[in-house]
């Protein structure tokens, strides 16, 4: 192992890394993105001196703020390199709820301009943390992580609205 | 009984053990709580779609998805951790190098740097490539200097191919080989911020790229060199070791000779693409310049050139050069690219182009400085970006 990194990354990496690149997907839509930004976030965390016991937590904080940063900055994937997909083509269909690739790219941008902690708590709670794993991550309590969810989907929720009144 | 927040009816969709009794039961029976609790579930399940990664192998749990939690796993099956795992190594031993070479570099006076550093510049010295670039800049040299004083030898003002079979790369001899090398200023190779910390560290200003090729997006990051200075001190005994004999012998007055040479500073924008590949890079170096303490360079090019180990079409392109020490050859293996003769800025210029078009880019000297722009671009790309530079 490489002096300076704490001796217990790559336990640590093994478990967390496949939830570390969900979240990261999450917020960008591409799994080979999401696997650049987990490997950013856990080049930190090695050299961090994060609890294990909190690692789990700060992990997918870190996950998402990074991929909200690339989201920001613009730093995407190349447009040559985006699978080439049919603009009509949709989401897969779960509970009725069709997306298309469009929408999905509207709630990204959506996603980018939100309130952090929204963005964080929206991306963190649909990457499959419960509210009390979200509420230590963010220093909520569980009882207000409920609302910022609410409030971050009724945002997106309107975007989307907004965009289809409009086409 | 006031209705139970619109963060309560969220986390009922999710969680319904984590709602008080009191609030479930309220809301079972509120048609205005349960009209809010359907917008909320629609709005979930939207976003929640939304979300998904574009990659099915990311997707969530189909069995979860239309129970009672609207939000995902994280499962991810077909990640190829042991992969990803030795990715993250690699570049944390690369970083813990570069880390220990800027640490020796800060502390150690110059000609005492790190036995990593060190290392490394030997191995670079190793490099074919570097040894032909020294060569070639000793045997392109023409003017005779006068004994004692550093005389200019060689200052490169255009680039030329130099092209070499891949098998004859190996064959190629090492400067090292043939006496001593010595860094006087060894590279210092670091990141700076913005433009005027560029332009401060190394005098240059940073070119103005007019449009970026498609694909290519975003700020560059920006790398400057400092002046790199080398010397070589030309041994006739361990030349002819090398060779094991077969060296012819070298001419009175070659053995102990001096060459000094220089290169940089200069600097590097580099635009990098999501997986840390560079995309493009743009690069302006002060050309290399090469000095000598006096030594008949004829004498000199013709023992050099006659070494066993150099292949003899190499040898056959060098002397082709001009002999007025102003051609800084550009060496590409034969088998990975091919290059031909073009003009920016009405300067002649050097394009490279990979073989399979996956790496272009194209060189030439401006004003005593070498330019460059190159990358995952295509070869008019990169001329357009050279072409358009300020």
């Amino acid at each position: 192992m490489v002096a300076g990194v704490r001796p217990d990354l790559e336990q640590v990496f093994r478990e967390a890394y496949p939830r570390v690149v969900a979240v990261a997907a999450r917020v960008l839509g591409s799994r080979g993105e999401a696997e650049d930004v987990a490997q950013e976030v856990f080049l930190t965390f090695g050299r961090s001196s994060v609890p294990a016991g909190e690692a789990a937590g700060w992990l997918s904080v870190a996950a998402a703020h990074t991929a909200l940063n690339h989201l920001r900055s613009g730093r995407r994937r190349a447009s040559r390199e985006e699978a080439a997909v049919s603009p009509d083509a949709v989401a897969p269909d779960v509970a009725d709820a069709v997306v298309t690739l469009e929408e999905r790219r509207r709630v990204r941008a959506a996603l980018a301009t939100l309130p952090r902690k929204q963005a964080v708590a929206l991306v963190l709670r649909h990457s499959g943390l419960s509210y009390a794993e979200v509420a230590a991550a963010l220093d909520l309590s569980p009882g207000s992580v409920g609302t910022t969810v609410r409030r971050a989907e009724s945002a997106l929720r309107k975007e989307l609205n907004r965009h289809a009144s409009s086409d | 009984m006031r209705h139970p927040t619109d963060g309560t009816l969220r986390r009922l969709l999710d969680e319904p053990a984590g709602v008080a009794d009191a609030d479930r039961a309220h809301v079972a029976t509120c048609q205005v709580c349960l009209t809010a609790l359907a917008a909320a579930r629609e709005d979930a399940l939207l976003v929640g779609a939304a979300l998904l990664a574009d990659d099915p192998s990311l997707a969530d749990d189909p069995s979860l998805a239309g129970g009672s939690s609207l939000a995902g796993t994280s499962s991810a099956a077909g990640l190829d951790v042991d992969a990803a795992w030795s990715r993250l190594s690699r570049t944390m031993a690369a970083d813990e190098q570069a880390a220990a070479d800027r640490a020796s570099g800060a502390v150690l006076p110059i000609g005492k740097q790190s036995k990593a550093r060190q290392s490394r510049w030997r191995k670079a010295l190793r490099s074919p490539v570097i040894a032909v670039v020294g060569v070639a800049a000793i045997v392109t040299g023409a003017s005779a200097a006068a004994a004692g004083d550093w005389f200019p030898i060689f200052r490169a003002e255009r680039v030329a191919p130099i092209t070499i079979d891949p098998a004859d790369l190996g064959k190629l001899p090492e400067l090292g080989a043939y006496g001593e090398v010595r860094f006087i200023k060894p590279p210092d190779v670091r990141k700076v911020p913005d433009a005027a910390a560029a332009r401060e560290a190394t005098g240059l200003a940073v070119p103005l790229v007019g449009e970026l090729p498609r694909g290519v997006t975003g700020e560059p990051g920006l790398i400057v060199v400092n002046q790199v200075s080398a010397q070589f001190t030309f041994d006739a005994a361990k030349a002819a070791a090398a060779t094991q004999g077969s060296a012819p012998t070298a001419p009175a007055g070659l053995d102990g000779s001096q060459f000094r040479m220089t290169a940089g500073p200069g600097l590097a924008q580099v635009w990098t693409e999501a997986r840390g590949v560079p995309a493009m890079v743009v690069v302006r170096v002060v050309a290399p310049k090469a000095y000598s303490t006096g030594v008949p360079f004829e004498m000199a090019r013709d023992y050099l050139l006659a070494l066993p180990g150099l292949p003899a079409n190499v040898a056959k392109q060098l002397r082709a050069f001009t002999a007025d020490g102003t051609t800084l050859p550009v060496i590409v293996s034969s088998d990975e690219g091919v290059t031909s003769q073009t003009q920016v800025r009405g300067r002649p210029a050097t394009l490279l182009t990979n073989r399979g078009n996956a790496l272009n880019g194209v060189v030439w000297v401006e004003d005593g400085v070498i330019n460059a722009v190159g990358g995952s671009i295509s070869a008019d790309e990169a001329l357009s970006v050279a072409r358009g530079l300020r």
